[in-house]
């Protein structure tokens, strides 16, 4: 096996990101309006010296979020290909099926961490963070990234087509950015909402996330979190490999165009 | 069976099948083809063309039955085998948003084709298309002749053994379906690739080597389209009326049930000796027109799968 192929895949949605300048400027700014809006809004109801603390809580639960949004998105493009014709370019490449999942998902993180380190540079020049929790942030993002983009390939692999995309905005990306202690210590939640943040994967990299940065109340060990999005981000993508490998994945696909 | 890995077939398959639920897209096929040779398998909408091709390429997994490509077996190692076979899909396989030049470097890339090979390549298939001049326009500006050039470049960039073409003018007007057939003429002498094609245009069959039919996913044996047309019968007559029901009834006994479409009745004529200006004239004013021509393939597949019923064959 060869790397050109998997380096094809990969180049490919890297050029796509740069060149969608707009998709990168609002990956930057949502952030931002979260950061601000959410930050002041919320922080206005607490005392003046919590305000600041809830601005450095958020930091992680932020670059969290654009993680979430990037690496989810990105290996959703494995739907889109699949609707436009080109996974047909890929299929019928002498590359086994599983390495289409996994250079998707390789891209996923490398988009993600795009977005992370562009962030991260904002966090720094606003004066939210130092350079040193910055880079003590990066090995956490890409735990975070990966297991994000494993969610993603996941969702992709079981969907037949990207007329369910609000479907997925609004029972995957939101449930699992709002139940993962993002923007809320878990400690502070009703108890069924805790369990729900317990087995959402998502929650141990915002939890590894807030452990890079000081004076940041977390709820797991760093090697819960480490162990938790290890097993599930492998196992994940396990799955999505051999779901994508069967061939009921595609029979729909050129069953359809077949009867055209 | 003859599982010999010596022989020089291009593709061979022993009882293959694909099953969806309780019915048979494609049942128990069995072909052999040489190599070198274009090979055309006709038929009607879901008879089962597109599932062969997607199980030959290893793009669908048959259900029961064994498929070799050039001695591969296809099973035993898909990789190995998309290696060898190229496959322009109905639809086009091209990403509209990038250009010609990103569309076939990507693909070659996938390919394993190294920077310098795909170029060179790229260069050789474009200059044949005609394309060379357009190498970095997005597929979104070209017309559809060209962008199913370009889709067919796609499918011989790693210059295939075998190269499957599933409708590959569908959609496209007669300039732009000729330019593609010179194309493929022209890949196919210079490349010496064998040729498996699905077309409903007829007369495109007509440059095969050898063509069959399938229908419900059944293979009927043809043979060469000369041997096909010259087979069916030496005349065809076709009879528009407005009293059709009348005017079979009267013809059948002499030449056989005609096919019947709306007021057009089509008769096969096995006789070389019939006086068509004499019947003409029998006829009278019953008929509003009248013709006798030479038949075509477009003849042998109205004969196969639209002939009034199975009593014709037996005549």
């Amino acid at each position: 096996m060869s790397w050109r192929p998997v380096k094809a895949v990969v180049g490919r949605e890297m050029s796509k990101l740069f060149r969608q300048r707009a998709r990168l400027i609002s990956a930057m700014v949502r952030p931002m309006i979260w950061l601000l809006v959410i930050g002041s809004g919320v922080g206005s109801m607490l005392q003046s010296q919590q305000q600041e603390g809830y601005l450095t809580f958020l930091v992680p639960g932020i670059l969290a979020m654009t993680l979430l949004f990037a690496s989810l998105l990105s290996a959703l493009t494995l739907v889109y290909d699949k609707e436009f014709g080109v996974m047909r370019m890929m299929m019928i490449a002498p590359i086994a099926h599983y390495w289409i999942v996994l250079s998707k998902l390789i891209a996923a993180t490398l988009t993600a961490m795009v977005q992370a380190l562009l962030l991260l540079f904002l966090f720094v020049l606003l004066g939210l963070i130092s350079i040193k929790i910055a880079l003590s942030l990066l090995p956490a993002a890409v735990l975070t990234a990966i297991c994000c983009a494993s969610i993603g390939g996941l969702i992709a692999v079981y969907s037949k087509s990207i007329d369910n995309f609000a479907v997925i905005m609004n029972f995957f990306i939101f449930p699992l950015f709002f139940l993962s202690g993002a923007l809320y210590p878990v400690s502070q939640l009703p108890e069924f909402l805790r369990y729900i943040v317990l087995v959402n994967p998502f929650s141990y990299g915002v939890d590894l996330l807030k452990h890079a940065v000081p004076n940041v109340a977390t709820d797991f060990s760093i090697w819960t979190d480490i162990a938790v999005l290890v097993v599930f981000s492998t196992s994940a993508i396990l799955i999505a490999c051999w779901q994508f490998s069967r061939e009921s994945v595609h029979a729909p696909l050129f069953h359809r165009l077949g009867n055209k | 069976m003859i599982t010999s890995i010596n022989t020089p077939l291009a593709i061979k398959t022993h009882g293959l099948c694909k099953q969806y639920g309780q019915s048979f897209a494609v049942n128990q096929l069995n072909l052999e083809i040489e190599a070198g040779q274009f090979y055309g398998l006709l038929g009607p909408n879901g008879a089962g063309k597109t599932t062969t091709i997607h199980m030959l390429t290893t793009m669908t997994v048959a259900t029961s039955g064994e498929a070799w490509i050039a001695g591969q077996n296809i099973e035993e190692d898909p990789v190995a085998t998309r290696g060898i076979v190229g496959l322009v899909f109905q639809d086009s396989a091209l990403d509209r948003t990038m250009s010609i030049d990103e569309n076939l470097q990507f693909a070659a890339a996938l390919y394993n084709l190294t920077p310098m090979q795909a170029n060179k390549r790229i260069d050789e298939l474009l200059a044949v298309f005609g394309l060379q001049d357009q190498r970095n326009k997005k597929l979104l500006a070209l017309s559809g002749g060209q962008r199913r050039a370009v889709d067919i470049a796609r499918g011989v960039l790693h210059k295939p053994k075998v190269l499957f073409l599933d409708e590959p003018t569908i959609g496209l007007d007669l300039p732009n379906r000729r330019a593609i057939w010179r194309f493929v003429d022209r890949l196919r002498r210079e490349e010496g690739m064998t040729i498996f094609l699905t077309t409903h245009y007829l007369e495109e069959a007509a440059a095969c080597d050898h063509v069959d039919f399938i229908q419900q996913g059944l293979l009927q044996k043809g043979g060469t389209p000369t041997a096909l047309v010259q087979q069916l019968a030496e005349t065809i007559l076709e009879i528009d009326t407005e009293q059709p029901q009348i005017i079979a009834d009267q013809l059948s006994p002499l030449f056989g049930e005609p096919i019947q479409e709306d007021q057009q009745l089509s008769f096969k004529i096995t006789a070389s000796d019939v006086d068509f200006s004499a019947l003409q004239k029998t006829l009278g004013d019953s008929v509003s027109a009248m013709q006798w021509r030479r038949p075509n393939l477009n003849d042998v597949y109205l004969w196969r799968f639209c002939a009034p019923d199975s009593t014709v064959e037996k005549q």
